[in-house]
Formats: structure tokens, C-alpha cells, sequence
């Protein structure tokens, strides 16, 4: 039976929220608040909360894993409808997330080599990873992890040093009520794929400190965030912040070491590929697990060739270039994420409201099973 | 002729197989008739008969294999005391013929300390190859087994694979026994077991499985005989048949059991609540459960000071890494990531670069298979000669390769320290394994620079986390992770703090230090 620690759902989730935030939260902040972007990171922290709340209760009051629990509450046609619908945006942000980072990769790194060929290779490591099972893919993210973390914020605090101008955090007021709550909405709105929790949480050894793991990874999150986007903002000021397509990837070829080590950007990056791959395998794992739970499914790993490749599809599709995925990030990756991870688990804990607890035993039967 | 036929064939229908599946028969003569025919073409088999008691009126012969026995022990302890002492026994007050000759001669004759009775061909059969002596008396279905094997071994060396600077320089050795008294010497305690097996239908090797009860987990235990049980082969030559068969995962280049030829280093894994696996005729014992991060650990560790040993293992971790990346990375940024070099630095190599009419890639493709075979032909060549050769031949090849322009200067520098850096990791399997996964992340670096590196780290990563050693992940204690377990991976813990023995599933007595109520029971 498969079983991991609440320090490996720690892991799983900062790489599923952390990797593609660290990456885009900075940029679309300040894109919508300006020189206030680093106050809409604090503030998401109360929304965050909030949200984790409702995540919380819902593990509570639920005695089956988020796919199935839909079918409890909303009643077997509606759940499975919703259950195929979440498969279908899990896909969507995996390669999303994929061609984000690929994106990346082409425009510093090795810029001649077809991006397919980097898809490819990220795809085989996933596929490779998730046959192998969600005890192993805890596993390495707790290896990425503790040892991802700390350079991230090494890289940050570095960077700290070069150039910083304290007025690209000021003036506050400059900022609209408007442009603000964008902000803090645009912010917020990267904690919802904590929902990996409400599956997790049903494999977790000791299910009574998950609440504690899941505010762990709230104040994590929100440091290494805040970091980025203050260092960004004063490294680079607002203004320019918003045009720069990758903001830590710029902090990071700004770091300059006894004159020495210099354009360190390109390691970086090769860094932030077990970051990346940390966030594709929790969210693969989750589509995965759902089309199991959706479709009656004895196993979800045999699933791992046939999704790789619809991933993949996807993912070549989906941006021809830098543009589309800057839209896609402003504009629709919130919407999706407003939808599907924050209103419908709000729905689903309004329903669960009015429903009796699970007794204990049954409770743990069906984990069980689920596990 | 008919005598003869019989005495040849005394059983036409039987084969071999089922003769010695017989039990001894209460006549000799069948006996012997049995046994010739089992073991005619076997020059160095020995029969001895003799007469001995009153009028010479009992016959006796003494049967053993020419080599393994310690004949004078044969001699003075077995057929002296039949064929000489026995006379002086009061044969009046014996009362001879009605007495159970077998118990006397077991209990009062045979001087060995050795002795004991078996009753079917096969043990017979069994007990001879194994070195001992067997004495069949006309008239009784059993045979005496005297405990007579002594025969030319390499006596007790330090290994030569394992040399350490401070602590224990004995090595096991190709004999069993030799081997278990070197643990039993360490390791005074009855709660030290040595379980014992034949395996191999044809070659009948002992092997022994050690470890110390209430400390190693019964399932542990359980699972390795249930294993070793498990294993049908004609013969077992050496502990690297067995690995295999014990292993977990057999596709894989890690293997997941640690082998050591030090009895120092088998005891602190068996104080750890390992079990340790030990063929005759091999001088590796192999340690199981074991994890990756133990291969980077060497038992003199545990014998310097813990500060300095702390400070040679964050070396040896950073070799590691050297060894296996170093020349994938300096292939990586030539070809790919030239920004990473400081100018002045990249000047420099881009000179000593011109000319060369190979990519960076084969250039060290070329230099790592070089290096590899002179390794091997160090090893394999004879010993007088064999560094001479290695060190001459990198000398004089690498020189010449540079000085044709076929190779460049900081390319061979980077394949030297490679080398140098491979060399410093303890373990030869570790080692083995740093080799081959270095191709692979050169291929990588070749084709998709610094992402194919770490899309292939990934992958090892991945797959090393995946594996396990008899049930406990492989690369325990760093994933799952186990902060205080952690404190004696990545540095040496000092002994004054090592109050607990590594974590392992099932085991009764995890304190090493203090009061422990499971240790008293």
C-alpha cells in the first residue's frame, strides 16, 4: 500500500506550486501593481489561507480522493462530467508548464536545438518516473527539494547584492485599488495548485499534520516568492520587470562572483529543470490518478505511455512562440485556475457542508483502497 | 567373473543419482561396492581397509579424499588407535562381540574432536569432499565422520583492495573457517549465529549466513534464507554468483549488495543489524541490506578521528561528483555554454584547442576509453609489471597524443583528474558504476549540453530511488529522509553521539549506547 510522509507532500507540493511561480509570479505581479507587487504577495497570504481552509475541510469531510468525491457530491453524472474536465485542464497545465519552461530553455540555453527534442526528453523522464510510482516520485521530490531550495535562495540572496535600488519598491500609492487586487489576485491564484492536497492527503501517513504541511508550504512559498519579486523589482524597477519575459532568469545572469564566475544563467536554468520536473510529475501523477478514479480504473501507471504522448501533443501546439504563452499566463492560466481549483472546491465544501461526516472506520477502509 | 560383474555393477538398474540417495548398508562389502562405483575415475579417493579388534576379526575401512585430509591427524588419531589401541582395551571385562563397537570406537577410540555418525551415501559422500574422514565398519549401517580437513591455503593477508591506514589489516581468505573465526573472534557473544547451507547440486559449496540475533530484524533474516533456499544451481563458485540471485532489481548497473574482504568492516555492518553472506572459496563477503550512500564510506572512518574522518568523507563526496561529471560539464560548456568560462580562461583552452581535428566530445570520448583500458590492463597485466606499464603507457600515449595534435592539453588534464578523482571513492562496485554512468552523461552533455545533464541525473536519480536492498530504499537515509541518520552519511558521527543503530524495519534493538530494555531480554 502506498504510504508517504507529510515531508514528502511538503516536497511535492512546493515543487507543484513553487517551480512555475518562481518563474511567472514576479512578472505578472508587477505587471498589475507595480512597485506594490511585493505587498500583493503578502496580502495573497489571507486568500491563501483561506483556500487552504477550504481544502482542509474538504479532506475532512470527505471519504474518498478529490476525483471521486466530486461524484459523492454532486452526484454521479455532474462528478464524472467535472472528473473528465479536471483530467483535460491537468493536461492542459502540464504542458503548459512544459512549454513555459521549454520556452526558456530556447531563449537562453542552447537556442538552436528544436524545442520538440526538449519536450521529448522531459516527457521520457516523466514517463519514466511516474512507472515507476507516486512512493518513488516522493522520493526524488524530496531530494530536489532539500537540495533545490537552498540554492534557489542562495541564487536570490546573491543576487541581492548586485545593483539594488530600494526605490523600485516605492511609492506605494502609486498603485491602484484596481491594479492591486489584480495583483494580489494573480498572486493568489499559483496557491491553487495546492489541490494536489486533496489526493495526497488520502496517502499521507499521518493525515492529522497535514494541515500543518499544507501552512509549511503557504509560508515557504510565500518567502521565496516575496524574495523574488522584491529582489526583481529593485534589481530591475517595475517598469522594466514587466517586459522582461523571465525576471529570476535575469537576476540570475546579473550574479557576478570575484569578478570570476560570471553568466551563470544557463546553470541556473539546468537547475530549474528538476524544479520544472518536480511540478510536471505532481500534476501528471494527479491527471493520471483522476482518469483512474474517473473511469474505474484498477491502475493508473500504464497510463504513463499513452498520456506522455497527448502531453506532448499538447504542448507543441499550444505556443508557437514566447507570446501566446505570455497571454496564456496573464490571462487564462488565472481564469482556469479561478475556476477549477479555487470555485468548484468552494462549491464542493459548500455541499459537503450540509453532508454527515464519514465514520471513522469507513473512512479509513476507503483510504485505504484508495491507497 | 560373476564376482566381478557384481562387485563392478552391484546394482544394474539403479543409477548413480539413486544409489546415493541409498542408506548405508549394514555390509561393507556393499558399501564399498556402492562407493567404486560412485566414484571410480577418482584418483585422489582413498580407501584404507583393515582388520582390527581380537583376531583381527572386524573389518574396518577409512575412506577420504587425498589432499583435503590432514592424513598425520588421519593416522595418529584415527587408524593408531584402531589398529594398535584398541588391543589394549581388557577384551574379557569388553566382552567384544556383544559390545556396539560403533559407540565405543565413536565415544572412546578416535581421538579427534570432530566426530559424528551418519547413515545414507550421500552424507558420506558429502563428508569426504568436504575434507573429512569417514570409517565404515562391517556390520553396522552407519559411518563415522572424523573432522579431518586441513588442506594448502592462503593464509590470513591484508587485502588488497580494501588497504586502510588506521585500523584492522586482516583479510578474509578462500577457507569458510578461517573466515567465520576471524567474525567469531570480533564478535564474543552466543547471540552471534553462523547458519549454515549447501549450495550447488554439483559443487556442494558451504555457504553461511551471519548475522547477530536481537539485533538484525527476523524478517531480514527470514528473507535471506528464504532466498538463499530459493537458489537451484550445479555449482557456486564465488559470493558474485549469489549476489545475483539475492539482488532485488537485476536490471540495473547498482548493485544492491555492499561485498567487503574485511572481517572488521562485516562485524560493524553486523552491529548495524546487516546480515553478512560467506561462500567457501571466496574471500568477498557480501553485506545485505545496504544503500548507496554506504558506498562512499570506508570502515577506517569509524577508526580516525571523527573530524578528520568527516572531512575525508565531504572529499570523497565531492570526488564522486568529479568523477562522474567532470568531463561531461567541461564537454557541456566547450560546446554549448561557452559563457559560463571566465574569457581568460576560455582563451587560453581555446588555444590549446586549435589544431585539434576532433569536437570536445570525442576528444574526451577518445581520452576516457584510453584511460579505461590502461586501468584495466593495470589490473589484468602481472603485478611486477603491471603499474610500471599503466603509468609508462598514459605518460608516453597521453604525451604523444597531445604533442600529434590528436588531443588537447586541458582535456587531458580534465581526464586525469577524473581518473584520479575515481580512484578515491571506497567502494570497487561504486566505482564501477561512476565508470559506466560517466559515458552517459558524456553522450548527454555531447548532444544536449548542460539540459542533457541534468535530464540524465534525473534519470539515475529516478532510477536509484526506485531500487531497493532487501526491502529498505536504496538511497536511505537521504530519500525517505532521515535527518538523524543523515548525520553519519554526509559526515562521520562522532561515536559519543552514536547512541542508536541505523534504522532498519523490524529490528528489536536499535540502542547502542545506555540502558535498553530489548537488549536485556
Amino acid at each position: 500500500m502506498t504510504r508517504i510522509t507529510n515531508l514528502q507532500i511538503y516536497c511535492l507540493l512546493m515543487l507543484t506550486t513553487a517551480s512555475l511561480a518562481y518563474l511567472a509570479a514576479p512578472m505578472v505581479t508587477i505587471h498589475s501593481a507595480g512597485n506594490s507587487a511585493w505587498l500583493t504577495v503578502i496580502a495573497s497570504v489571507v486568500p491563501g489561507a483561506l483556500l487552504i481552509y477550504i481544502y482542509l475541510y474538504i479532506i475532512k469531510k470527505s471519504s474518498r480522493p478529490f476525483p471521486a468525491c466530486l461524484e459523492d457530491c454532486l452526484g454521479k453524472v455532474i462528478g464524472k462530467f467535472l472528473g473528465i474536465l479536471y483530467i483535460i485542464v491537468l493536461f492542459w497545465g502540464i504542458a503548459f508548464t512544459l512549454q513555459y519552461f521549454v520556452a526558456l530553455i530556447g531563449s537562453s540555453i542552447v537556442p538552436d536545438t528544436p524545442l520538440s527534442v526538449y519536450i521529448g526528453a522531459m516527457l521520457l523522464t516523466g514517463y519514466y518516473s511516474l512507472k515507476t510510482g507516486l512512493e518513488n516520485i516522493a522520493r526524488v521530490s524530496q531530494i530536489l527539494v532539500i537540495y533545490g531550495v537552498p540554492i534557489v535562495f542562495l541564487v536570490v540572496f546573491i543576487s541581492l547584492g548586485e545593483n539594488l535600488n530600494i526605490k523600485g519598491l516605492m511609492p506605494l500609492v502609486d498603485t491602484s485599488v484596481k491594479g492591486f487586487s489584480h495583483g494580489v489576485f494573480t498572486s493568489f491564484i499559483f496557491f491553487g495548485d495546492l489541490i494536489a492536497i486533496l489526493v495526497l492527503a488520502f496517502f499521507s501517513t499521518n493525515r492529522e499534520k497535514v494541515p500543518r504541511t499544507l501552512f509549511n508550504v503557504l509560508y515557504s512559498y510565500t518567502a521565496l516568492i516575496l524574495l523574488t519579486t522584491m529582489t526583481s523589482a529593485m534589481e530591475f524597477g517595475s517598469e522594466y520587470t514587466d517586459l522582461i519575459a523571465f525576471p529570476a532568469l535575469k537576476l540570475a545572469r546579473y550574479i557576478t562572483i570575484s569578478d570570476f564566475i560570471k553568466n551563470i544563467d544557463a546553470v541556473f536554468v539546468a537547475l530549474w529543470i528538476i524544479g520544472i520536473f518536480g511540478s510536471i510529475m505532481v500534476k501528471w501523477f494527479l491527471a493520471c490518478y483522476t482518469i483512474q478514479q474517473v473511469f474505474n480504473l484498477k491502475d493508473y501507471r500504464f497510463l504513463a505511455a499513452p498520456t506522455s504522448v497527448t502531453i506532448g501533443i499538447i504542448s507543441l501546439v499550444m505556443g508557437k512562440n514566447i507570446i501566446i504563452l505570455q497571454i496564456i499566463i496573464h490571462d487564462i492560466l488565472p481564469a482556469v485556475y479561478a475556476i477549477f481549483y479555487v470555485l468548484i472546491p468552494l462549491i464542493v465544501s459548500g455541499v459537503l457542508l450540509f453532508k454527515p461526516a464519514p465514520a471513522a472506520n469507513t473512512a479509513d477502509k476507503l483510504n485505504n483502497s484508495a491507497a | 567373473m560373476r564376482y566381478r560383474h557384481s562387485r563392478n555393477k552391484p546394482e544394474n538398474s539403479l543409477s548413480p543419482r539413486e544409489i546415493v540417495a541409498q542408506p548405508l548398508s549394514d555390509k561393507l562389502q556393499q558399501n564399498l561396492d556402492k562407493l567404486h562405483l560412485l566414484l571410480e575415475r577418482c584418483s585422489d579417493i582413498v580407501f584404507k581397509e583393515f582388520s582390527f579388534g581380537p583376531n583381527r576379526g572386524r573389518r574396518g575401512v577409512v575412506i577420504f579424499f587425498d589432499g583435503l585430509v590432514d592424513r598425520k591427524e588421519v593416522e595418529v588419531h584415527l587408524l593408531k588407535p584402531l589398529l594398535l589401541e584398541v588391543n589394549m582395551f581388557n577384551h574379557d571385562e569388553i566382552s567384544w562381540n556383544k559390545t556396539d563397537i560403533f559407540t565405543l570406537i565413536q565415544d572412546s577410540i578416535v581421538s579427534l574432536a570432530e566426530v559424528k555418525a551418519i547413515d545414507t551415501l550421500q552424507d558420506l559422500l558429502h563428508s569426504i569432499s568436504s575434507g573429512d574422514t569417514v570409517l565404515l565398519i562391517d556390520g553396522y549401517s552407519q559411518g563415522l565422520v572424523a573432522g579431518t580437513r586441513s588442506w594448502q591455503g592462503r593464509s590470513v593477508q591484508t587485502p588488497e583492495n580494501e588497504v586502510v591506514v588506521r585500523g584492522p589489516k586482516e583479510g578474509f581468505t578462500e577457507t569458510l573457517r578461517f573466515n567465520t573465526a576471524l567474525l567469531r573472534r570480533r564478535l564474543k557473544s552466543s547471540n552471534f549465529k553462523i547458519e549454515s547451507f549447501v549450495m550447488g547440486r554439483v559443487t556442494k559449496t558451504d555457504v553461511v549466513l551471519c548475522y547477530i540475533e536481537g539485533i538484525a530484524p527476523p524478517g531480514l533474516v527470514a528473507e535471506v534464507k528464504n532466498r538463499l533456499n530459493k537458489i537451484d544451481i550445479d555449482g557456486i563458485l564465488d559470493s558474485g554468483y549469489l549476489e545475483e540471485f539475492l539482488e532485488d532489481n537485476h536490471y540495473t548497473i547498482f548493485s544492491q549488495m555492499e561485498y567487503t574482504e574485511k572481517p572488521d568492516r562485516v562485524c560493524g555492518h553486523l552491529l548495524e543489524g546487516q546480515v553478512s553472506i560467506i561462500v567457501d572459496g571466496s574471500p568477498i563477503a557480501l553485506i545485505t541490506p545496504t544503500t548507496f550512500p554506504r558506498f562512499l564510506i570506508a570502515s577506517e572512518d569509524y577508526y580516525e578521528r571523527y573530524i578528520f574522518s568527516s572531512l575525508l568523507r565531504l572529499m570523497r563526496t565531492s570526488a564522486f561528483l568529479i568523477a562522474l561529471l567532470l568531463p561531461s560539464l567541461f564537454v557541456a560548456a566547450i560546446t554549448y555554454h561557452q559563457e559560463l568560462i571566465p574569457p581568460s580562461l576560455y582563451m587560453t583552452i581555446a588555444a590549446a584547442r586549435e589544431g585539434v581535428p576532433f569536437p570536445a566530445f570525442v576528444e574526451a570520448l577518445i581520452l576516457e576509453i584510453t584511460f579505461e583500458m590502461l586501468r584495466e590492463a593495470g589490473i589484468r597485466l602481472p603485478r611486477a609489471i603491471g603499474p610500471a606499464i599503466s603509468i609508462v603507457g598514459a605518460l608516453i600515449i597521453g604525451d604523444a597524443a597531445v604533442k600529434a595534435g590528436l588531443v588537447s592539453t586541458p582535456m587531458v588534464v580534465v581526464v586525469a583528474f577524473t581518473g584520479i578523482a575515481s580512484f578515491i571513492t571506497p567502494s570497487y562496485n561504486a566505482g564501477i558504476v561512476i565508470r559506466i554512468a560517466r559515458f552517459g552523461f558524456l553522450f548527454a552533455a555531447a548532444f544536449l549540453g548542460l539540459f542533457g545533464i541534468m535530464i540524465s541525473l534525473l534519470i539515475m536519480l529516478i532510477h536509484i530511488t526506485s531500487l531497493k536492498s532487501f526491502g529498505m530504499p536504496y538511497l536511505s537515509p537521504v530519500a525517505p529522509f532521515n535527518l538523524g541518520q543523515m548525520s553519519d552519511i554526509m559526515v562521520r558521527r562522532p561515536w559519543f553521539l552514536t547512541k542508536m543503530r541505523p534504522t532498519m524495519k523490524g529490528m528489536e534493538n536499535a540502542v547502542r549506547q545506555g540502558e535498553n530494555d530489548s537488549a536485556r531480554k
